[in-house]
């Protein structure tokens, strides 16, 4: 099971003058500290094969995060923390023992690699194991650690994007902003001689917006944004077009109408939509899914599992993306992969573990939480892609339906393929134009059936903003979806409103 | 430095930030210690074991609030995270209400409570756990044939102290264990249709836990029961929750009565305080003193003492849930409700959350529905605390005259919470803890499934 929270894409930003620059105070300037020195890496391995293993891998990582919450006009709570620590995988087989310590002492250490170790009940060498550097792409650059940004700055970010929703509109009761950093320097290496370090920074500024009606009608807006990006992203992701966003969506749902239950045609607006096909599809094509065979698209490379319009990419290597990986957690580069092409599965999205097992090669798709987890395999940035029509004739091609323009979360049950996810603002369409807005609706569907009934793309393939976040087995890794504008014919709405009719 | 004493290491750091300059500072401090293991096909998949620590720390200086947090229990760790937290106070705005609970409030003790730690469940090794996940791998196939394999099936143990000291007077720890099996099998039809479900246990001691055979069987049976399963059309229905998806809507109810979400006006139940909202059948309580809860606790994450909080009391809402800053601000008294793990602030959540058991037998709630839905699974978020609106993905069983049918799936049952509270029209006796939200069998008298 996967879930997932967050909205929508960006519009229309522009650009805007620097946020101003102070003196950092030295405390909140220090560097990151270094990973662990190679050579106890190199002990460490060695430790980890004692008892006979086929593979280990030693996961050092230092991060920094830093969130700042602005409620009601205050700053709520400023927070830093700091976590580090180590995680040592043993493999044989199919076997795995993973131990981890935040205590990064020699002692600690060798008797977190042994614990690992114990899986494989054999005899092994424990001479350390030699490794080197890997050559490795850069699909983002660090220049300075978000860690070592001055929290007035952060702040500064905050209040913007607060005052700007409270402006939009008398009728916004409620604001709450709230900017988090993740600043994190990583190390992997493995039995098979491979180190790989990266600095991995990723950032979020979002708002949450409450906006009083008549007859105490309440309703929400949520908007927001980031990546693996610097504070000179948001020059042009402004502050303000976050709060105008989030702003905008309550007011714009005051007065919604029910959601007609039943199935109907739907339109997706393009962006976080993209959530689709991370529930529909994505998690269904995630390597240990496929090898246990309790994936629906378990054995079905190379059939056709979605309607011909239908490609999906999931890509690691977009630049400053909010999934995007130089490498993943195992050491192993980040691919762009197409899972999907004009409605045929092509592949599957591999760990280390699960690859060899199934006679593959890993996909870079080996991610993990921090150290504290042991890596499996996951999403990056999943998107599809685009068509040739505009955004205006697929709306117009719908005599009744419904246009669902924002949206929050989803889950899928990988198992039978029912997946559902939160539409936060959507409008009937009658006779091709968009009409009243409704409330309250899912969409839930069977991912193959979905796919299937894909009709139209458009031509208007948006990444979304750089908000989400996907579970899967407790461990919360950042992803990106992008999608273009779509049209899906029989989807069924959920929503409180009986007979709603069934549309063409 | 791997065992030094947890209370004592608070009380320095509280000691080292007053130096610095902070007008009253707290620290939280944690150590765990978790081990898992998962099987497959007879055979060991993955052994994991983690030990954790880390202290966080609120300062307070001049009204404004710094707060860092640290796994690093070095020297030089330790000092350069007091003083972060020191200077991110500089950086917070002022808020008079921004100061630790005071002395009279941290003095209320309760009595010792018996039961959080289990030195058995301590004392578990690694071949106890392969033992109850291979018992429970088996008994599920053996339940039932088309059981063809397991997403995943395991048991786990998890150990903690707690340590909180307070430059308001307050230097308290505890010890808590909890120990859990899970089975996620798979169940195969003849025509290749996958269904899956899970099925769990957690206890604080290890004589209370269930048994792995009945783990296993339970999750077998409700996987195979769902083979088969379509959609339905859409319509109005009475619709019955079972225990654990009754606990998921309760724990909908628990989010609307978090204080801060009530000041803030953005719970639907905000203004409903004093007033009958459901039948006198629904009694709704938060119990941090619940024996054998799994949250149950001596203290709260701001080191108030726990207790039992009637949210709703026969239909008529009378509280809500509160840590001492919002209590402060709304003119409340704190209910023991400050949530919080060491790498995060208090803040507002429940203990052990839970509708207290009616007095209707289960099978007569099924049994008085003509046409309508049985729910076992469910999918996606889907309860909006601020509007009170409730859509979620739904898997179960189809009940036709009194009796569970065929399984249905691919549908959505949606309403709005404060609706479907006024239309619980039973509350089973079958109340049911897996983990700290419990509730019995309940069902409403009508809501909207959308299908077909």
């Amino acid at each position: 099971m996967a879930t997932r929270r967050t909205t929508p894409p960006a519009r229309g930003a522009k650009a805007a003058g620097r946020a101003p620059r102070r003196q950092s105070p030295p405390l909140l300037g220090a560097p990151l500290p270094p990973p662990l020195p190679i050579a106890t890496i190199e002990r460490l391995l060695g430790l980890a094969m004692s008892r006979g293993a086929d593979f280990a891998e030693v996961y050092v990582e230092r991060g920094t995060h830093t969130a700042v919450t602005l409620d009601e006009e205050k700053i709520k709570s400023a927070t830093v923390g700091m976590a580090s620590g180590v995680g040592i995988r043993a493999v044989q087989g199919a076997r795995v023992g993973y131990a981890w310590s935040d205590d990064l002492d020699d002692r600690t250490l060798d008797q977190t690699a042994r614990t690992a170790a114990a899986v494989a009940a054999a005899t092994g060498s424990d001479a350390p194991v030699k490794v080197s550097r890997i050559a490795m792409p850069r699909h983002y650059h660090v220049v300075e650690p978000l860690a070592d940004v001055e929290i007035a700055r952060k702040v500064d970010l905050v209040r913007r994007a607060d005052s700007a929703a409270r402006a939009y509109h008398k009728r916004i009761a409620q604001v709450t902003a709230a900017w988090a950093d993740h600043s994190r320097r990583i190390a992997i290496a493995n039995t098979e001689g491979h180190y790989a370090e990266d600095v991995q920074d990723l950032c979020r500024l979002h708002v949450s917006v409450v906006a009083q009606g008549r007859d105490g009608e309440r309703r929400t807006g949520f908007y927001g944004g980031g990546g693996r990006v610097g504070m000179a992203h948001f020059e042009t992701f402004r502050p303000e077009e976050v709060g105008i966003e989030a702003a905008r969506q309550a007011i714009a749902t005051l007065g919604a109408i029910e959601a007609p239950a039943g199935p109907q045609t739907v339109v997706l607006a393009p962006g976080w939509s993209g959530i689709l096909l991370h529930e529909a599809i994505g998690h269904g094509l995630e390597a240990d899914f496929i090898r246990k065979g309790t994936s629906l698209y378990a054995g079905k490379i190379g059939e056709k599992v979605a309607s011909d319009k239908v490609t999906v990419i999931d890509d690691g290597t977009m630049a400053g993306a909010r999934g995007s990986i130089n490498v993943d957690d195992e050491g192993v580069p980040a691919e762009r992969k197409v899972l999907i092409e004009n409605g045929i599965l092509r592949g599957y999205m591999f760990d280390k573990v699960n690859a060899k097992l199934m006679k593959q090669r890993s996909t870079g798709s080996g991610r993990r939480q921090s150290f504290k987890h042991a890596p499996m395999p996951r999403m990056t940035n999943t998107y599809l892609a685009p068509g040739d029509l505009t955004p205006e004739e697929i709306i117009a091609s719908v005599e009744r339906g419904l246009y669902c323009k924002a949206f929050g979360g989803g889950q899928v049950d990988i198992t039978n393929g029912n997946f559902v996810f939160e539409v936060a603002e959507a409008y009937l369409i009658e006779k091709g134009k968009l009409g009243r807005p409704v409330k309250n609706a899912t969409l839930i569907g069977v991912g193959p059936h979905a796919l299937a009934n894909v009709s139209m793309v458009g031509c208007d393939p948006v990444p979304d903003p750089g908000l989400g976040t996907c579970g899967k087995d407790g461990q919360s890794v950042p992803v990106g979806v992008g999608l273009p504008t779509v049209r899906i014919d029989d989807m069924t709405v959920g929503g409180t409103k009986v007979g709603g009719g069934r549309m063409a | 430095m791997a065992q030094t004493d947890l209370l004592e290491l608070c009380e320095r750091v509280v000691r080292r930030a007053r130096r610095l300059g902070a007008t009253q500072a707290e620290a939280f401090g944690e150590r765990t210690r978790e081990a898992t293991v998962r099987v497959r096909e007879g055979e060991v998949e993955d052994l994991t074991r983690a030990e954790g620590k880390g202290i966080g720390l609120r300062v307070f200086k001049e009204g404004r609030l710094g707060f860092a947090f640290t796994s690093d229990f070095s020297d030089d760790g330790l000092e350069l995270f007091v003083r972060r937290a020191l200077a991110l106070a500089g950086a917070a705005g002022r808020d008079t209400a921004n100061k630790l609970p005071d002395e009279r409030l941290l003095k209320l003790r309760n009595p010792e409570l018996h039961g959080l730690f289990d030195p058995e469940i301590e004392a578990l090794d690694a071949d106890w756990k392969i033992a109850a996940a291979k018992a429970m791998e088996r008994a599920g196939k053996a339940e039932d044939r088309r059981i063809a394999g397991y997403e995943s099936v395991g048991a786990g143990d998890f150990v903690a102290e707690t340590a909180i000291h307070s430059s308001e007077g307050l230097h308290e720890r505890y010890r808590g264990t909890y120990v859990y099996l899970f089975a996620a099998p798979v169940a195969k039809g003849e025509d290749g249709q996958l269904q899956t479900s899970y099925w769990v246990d957690y206890k604080r001691r290890l004589r209370d836990l269930e048994t792995p055979e009945e783990i296993g069987r339970t999750a077998a049976r409700r996987a195979a029961r769902m083979l088969g399963a379509k959609k339905v059309k859409t319509q109005r229905v009475p619709v019955v929750f079972e225990p654990t998806i009754a606990a998921s809507f309760v724990a909908g109810i628990a989010a609307a009565v978090n204080g801060d979400m009530v000041r803030k006006g953005s719970s639907f139940l905000g203004d409903k305080l004093g007033k009958k909202i459901a039948p006198a059948s629904v009694t709704i309580v938060d119990d941090g003193l619940l024996p054998g809860g799994i949250s149950t606790a001596p203290f709260d994450g701001e080191g108030i003492a726990t207790r039992r909080t009637a949210v709703i009391e026969e239909g008529v809402l009378r509280s809500f849930l509160y840590d001492s800053a919002t209590a402060r601000k709304a003119r409340a008294k704190p209910t023991g409700n400050a949530r919080r793990g060491y790498s995060s602030l208090p803040s507002i959540g429940v203990t052990n959350f839970h509708l207290e058991a009616g007095d209707t037998p289960a099978q007569s709630i099924v049994k008085g529905v003509k046409n309508g839905l049985y729910v076992t699974a469910m999918l996606g978020r889907g309860a909006n605390t601020v509007t009170g609106d409730y859509s979620r993905g739904a898997n179960g069983i189809w009940i036709r005259d009194g009796e569970l049918a065929e399984p249905v799936q691919e549908i959505t049952v949606a309403g709005n919470m404060l609706d479907m509270l006024a239309n619980i029209d039973a509350v089973g006796d079958d109340i049911d803890f897996r983990g700290s939200l419990g509730a019995p069998t309940i069902r409403f008298a009508e809501l909207t499934v959308s299908g077909s």
